[in-house]
């Protein structure tokens, strides 16, 4: 249901800031499942997966504080992986010219393979649609035709309800050493000097990746990685073509881990497939903590494991599973 | 009764660190950050004084005038049954004093220790810090003070770019020294253990071939000096660490312009090596397999072990190449390949734990991120009963692995600091890394292991305080340390035992003051296996030593690939290069309350250290400076051994204390969170259009 302006509340907001969190974090399993399968850790696609899957996280937190400085405190559901189901993207609204190259897709975790690279490409695909555009809003976080137009409502929004904006409430800062040309990663401030670190985190979220309207794919030097990526300027969709493109120079992608069908696992194999799960429902929980003021310790410790879990688990032929 | 014993000193290889002040103590004979039975004091500290075991507090680091003690390499013989030479660990060992009575009843009446100190580094080749070893390779590098005429051998060069202060000899039971001074006169053991003066020897220094030398820290005039304890234990103590420098033909003295081949400067680092002569009561002699001292750099962070020292070095080697443990490395029956043996398994408080002790000690003297920090935590909380597919060092995800091409993959690998020559980051050794996969697929036993014989602790504990893996060129030592060819190869048949330096035949007899009478000496990759000579492993160093242990704090990773950035990062990004022997940033034990940390400071800090460029922070900026300056330098000692008054420190916190380059409340150049930056390089003018 379109909204007037008059009709946004800050219920509808938190609506749209938890929307964001959980957008951001249906890519990290997906993604980092996609990373672990590759063999070689030093192949360009693992480095390239590697760095994206570092600014999800950004992402993430970014959407978090935002919801924070809204008085929402996030929470972190199990994501699901199903068919070719991914969220917020509804590839019949789009030109088909444009999504014909990264068919066919799943939305299921696997190894980087060549569905699975469509789908990360499909995911991060910008909106070339860079026209003067009326900025809709919503009532229902389904109802916006991509999630650029999806950003650009919580951009909206928050403008709106800026009034309610209070600085420095549950932030996270995890990323700044990381980005030396980002003034702040936090909403610090309340009221319109919190919604110029909004917007700025938006921007951020909308540059490096997902939703952006624009039409070239590299990043501002301002939301530029300043320390570990090797290839900074490029945005996501940007660094996923760059694997596909390789794959087809190549005539392959790289060599992954496969998983085996679930009847031949091991009680080895079972055994690593739980605690991966375990290890992502404690990660869930550490996340909500996170964001929710609670500075839980074994926060980055269990993040790490989720990782270790996901590579133990490809070593081992176990597709990684998280719920 | 027969007698079947054969003598050995221990350890193989030990260090002597410089200190201004005439006191010492003793060079620590446990482990750096391993846990000790009985206390909660980590291995690795010093130990005081004329005591057998026990560790230094913060008070005994300095003299009551503020000067660096020395730290005293002590040396021990131990005898062994000659059946049971053929395997490693013996696990055996009895040590033998004065007075010892042997099973075949012999007592032992004295010990005659001997030893031969030079510094060979102005006559020596260059370090090429991007080619480490494989700068031999087919070749020599450029000699160093390559304006004095000759080439490597020549008697001109030698006379005057080589310090050789001669051999020593003393009675244990005469409590003798010896200086290795220039005004000392030499002397050697001959048969009978009988020693003999060397008036002939010739003894070099520096200001023997210059008529004026710039001496900021007082002349050189010595390597360093030997003595035995009261139970005719052989202590030999380095020199003050001073360095000094010829002038140029305006009279001004040679300017250093770079950490590690600085030309007209010459530093009292030196090595050589140590033997002994057991003189019993029935008149018969037996000489101890011998070992060797290397002096150099003072230990300012004894505690904080590194994820790869020398001594995981050496064991990659003799496991390797050398047979040490056929067990756990070799071929199969009728086969020649070899290869990590599947059914070994290693011991986790032995061969596991230290990797991931050292992992979480590097946050005492580098600015890890907090997030690193908890993971760090969270490595050093694994035990042997916990799952390793449940940890977070779950299928080695975060460890780089020394047998694929990973070297230029920065984070989230680990180790993340600067690697060998030629490679942008550090790997754990391949018998390391085989080790952690044994434990990863749960191959791995409890308990305390193969037990060590004390003298074969001692020989582990002294090369595990010392920087591994990145010999660009290291602190101690360099990556020669790592070729077979400097050891006792046939370390079972000998009877020598594993990891003991080949010392190269040196008789002393026709001596000519006029002419040198040590050579250029050993230079690895040329076929040359008859042993080392004094000098023979510290000339591999930086000259002087200051330069480089002052530069080798923070890089970005092309310093080691050409100036060209390989790895997956940006190219300004800071690493560490030696965090845990090198201290970058520490916390001052004075500003510690109730023990709640405070902002990191460099190590390196105060006037004439403020840094425009990042990169060049926690170093004094003028290499004079390190000159003059090293020994105001903190060390980084453990809490229950911070003496500051009444006040308490946790055994959790490692803290700098005896810092005197700021006081209290100084301002210095603030530490950044990792990742940092350096500046970046400025673009070239443009030309103007044609």
């Amino acid at each position: 249901m379109k909204l007037t302006h008059d009709e946004w509340t800050l219920d509808h907001l938190k609506v749209h800031l938890q929307y964001a969190v959980d957008l951001e974090f249906w890519t990290i399993p997906f993604y980092m499942s996609a990373m672990y399968s590759i063999k070689d850790r030093s192949d360009p696609a693992f480095q390239l997966i590697r760095t994206v899957v570092n600014q999800e996280m950004l992402h993430m937190q970014c959407a978090a504080n935002m919801a924070n400085a809204f008085g929402l405190s996030p929470t972190v559901e199990a994501p699901t992986y199903e068919g070719t189901t991914i969220p917020h993207l509804d590839f019949g609204l789009d030109d088909p010219k444009v999504i014909a190259p990264y068919l066919p897709y799943t939305a299921e975790i696997g190894p980087l393979d060549l569905e699975h690279i469509n789908a990360m490409c499909l995911i991060e695909i910008p909106d070339y649609d860079t026209g003067e555009k009326q900025v809709e809003l919503y009532a229902g976080t389904e109802e916006y035709g991509s999630i650029g137009a999806f950003y650009e409502a919580l951009r909206l929004g928050a403008s709106l309800l800026k009034e309610n904006i209070r600085g420095g409430v549950q932030q996270v800062d995890a990323f700044a050493p990381f980005y030396n040309n980002m003034p702040q990663m936090v909403v610090s401030e309340s009221r319109s000097d919190g919604l110029n670190q909004v917007i700025l985190l938006i921007e951020l979220i909308t540059e490096q990746g997902e939703g952006q309207s624009k039409t070239d794919t590299s990043i501002p030097s301002v939301f530029q990685n300043t320390a570990d990526d090797m290839s900074p300027d490029d945005d996501h969709f940007e660094k996923f073509n760059m694997i596909k493109d390789s794959a087809k120079g190549k005539g392959k992608l790289p060599a992954t881990y496969i998983g085996k069908p679930r009847g031949k696992y091991t009680a080895e194999d079972k055994k690593v497939e739980a605690i991966l799960i375990e290890q992502f429902t404690e990660l869930r929980g550490a996340l909500k903590g996170l964001f929710g003021g609670k500075n839980p310790e074994n926060f980055f410790p269990v993040m790490a494991s989720v990782g270790g879990s996901i590579r133990n688990c490809w070593k081992h032929g176990v597709t990684p599973k998280f719920s | 009764m027969k007698n079947n014993s054969i003598f050995r000193v221990h350890p193989t290889i030990n260090f002597a660190r410089f200190g201004t002040s005439e006191d010492y103590i003793l060079a620590p004979e446990t482990s750096a950050g391993l846990p000790q039975d009985g206390t909660d004091t980590t291995g690795g500290l010093p130990i005081r004084k004329g005591s057998e075991t026990k560790p230094v507090t913060s008070k005994d680091l300095r003299d009551e005038e503020g000067n660096l003690k020395k730290q005293a390499a002590r040396y021990r013989i131990y005898a062994y049954d000659q059946a049971n030479t053929h395997s490693y660990p013996e696990g055996a060992g009895t040590e033998v004093v004065v007075g010892t009575k042997l099973p075949d009843g012999r007592k032992v009446v004295d010990l005659i220790w001997s030893s031969h100190l030079a510094n060979k580094k102005a006559a020596a080749y260059n370090v090429v810090n991007n080619k480490g070893i494989l700068a031999y390779k087919d070749a020599v590098p450029q000699l160093r003070n390559p304006e004095t005429h000759g080439d490597i051998d020549s008697a001109y060069r030698l006379n005057r770019l080589m310090i050789d202060a001669g051999p020593r000899a003393i009675s244990a039971s005469s409590n003798e020294g010896a200086k290795f001074d220039r005004c000392t006169r030499a002397s050697c053991v001959r048969k009978g253990g009988k020693i003999k003066k060397l008036p002939e020897y010739p003894i070099r220094f520096p200001s023997d071939t210059n008529s004026r030398l710039f001496e900021p820290n007082g002349p050189l005039d010595s390597l360093g000096e030997m003595l035995t304890d009261e139970k005719g234990r052989l202590l030999v103590l380095a020199s003050s660490g001073n360095a000094v420098g010829q002038y140029d033909e305006y009279g001004v003295p040679i300017q250093m312009t770079g950490d590690l081949n600085n030309v007209g400067w010459f530093d009292s680092a030196a090595d050589g090596p140590i033997s002994v002569t057991l003189k019993f009561d029935d008149g018969s002699t037996e000489d101890a397999f011998g070992a060797w001292v290397v002096c150099g750099d003072p230990a300012y962070a004894p505690q904080i072990r590194n994820v790869v020292s020398v001594w995981d070095d050496v064991y990659d080697m003799f496991v390797r190449e050398l047979g040490l443990q056929p067990e756990l490395y070799g071929s199969k029956k009728g086969q020649k390949k070899t290869a990590y043996k599947a059914s070994y398994r290693p011991t986790f408080a032995a061969d596991i734990q230290p990797v991931f002790i050292a992992c979480d000690l590097q946050r005492w003297t580098a600015n890890l991120p907090p997030l690193a920090l908890r993971a760090h935590t969270a490595v050093r909380a694994i035990d042997e009963d916990d799952d390793p597919d449940r940890t977070i060092m779950a299928a080695l995800n975060f460890l780089r692995n020394p047998n694929k091409d990973e070297t230029n993959i920065g984070t989230p690998l680990m180790p993340l600091s600067l690697g060998a020559a030629g490679t942008s980051f550090l790997t754990v050794t391949k018998t390391q890394y085989f080790l952690l996969e044994q434990w990863s697929k749960g191959k791995f036993k409890k308990g305390r292991g193969s037990k060590l014989g004390p003298g074969e602790a001692m020989d582990v504990a002294a090369l595990a305080n010392c920087l591994g893996g990145r010999y660009v060129p290291g602190i101690e030592v360099s990556y020669t340390i790592k070729d077979q060819e400097i050891y006792i190869q046939d370390w079972q048949k000998s009877g020598a035992g594993p990891f003991r330096v080949k010392h190269y035949p040196l008789t002393y007899r026709k001596l000519n003051s006029e002419t040198p009478y040590l050579t250029s000496g050993w230079i690895p990759l040329h076929d040359m296996a008859d042993g080392l000579q004094p000098g023979d492993i510290s000339k591999f160093m930086a000259t002087p030593w200051q330069t480089d242990y002052n530069s080798c704090s923070i890089h970005a990773t092309a310093i080691n690939t050409d100036g060209v950035n390989e790895s997956n990062g940006a190219e300004t990004t800071l690493y560490w290069s030696w965090p845990s022997q090198r201290p970058d940033a520490v916390y001052v034990a004075e500003e510690v309350v109730n023990n709640v940390l405070p902002k990191q400071k460099w190590s390196i800090r105060g006037p004439g250290t403020f840094a425009v460029n990042p990169a060049q922070a926690a170093t004094f900026q003028d290499p004079l400076q390190s000159v003059n300056d090293w020994d105001k330098i903190g060390i980084i000692v453990q809490g229950s051994n911070v003496e500051i008054g009444d006040r308490e420190f946790s055994p959790d916190l490692y803290l700098e204390v005896q810092g005197l380059l700021t006081a209290t409340g100084e301002a210095t150049d603030p530490v950044a969170s990792w990742p940092f930056n350096a500046n970046p390089s400025k673009k070239p003018p443009k030309c103007p259009p044609h």
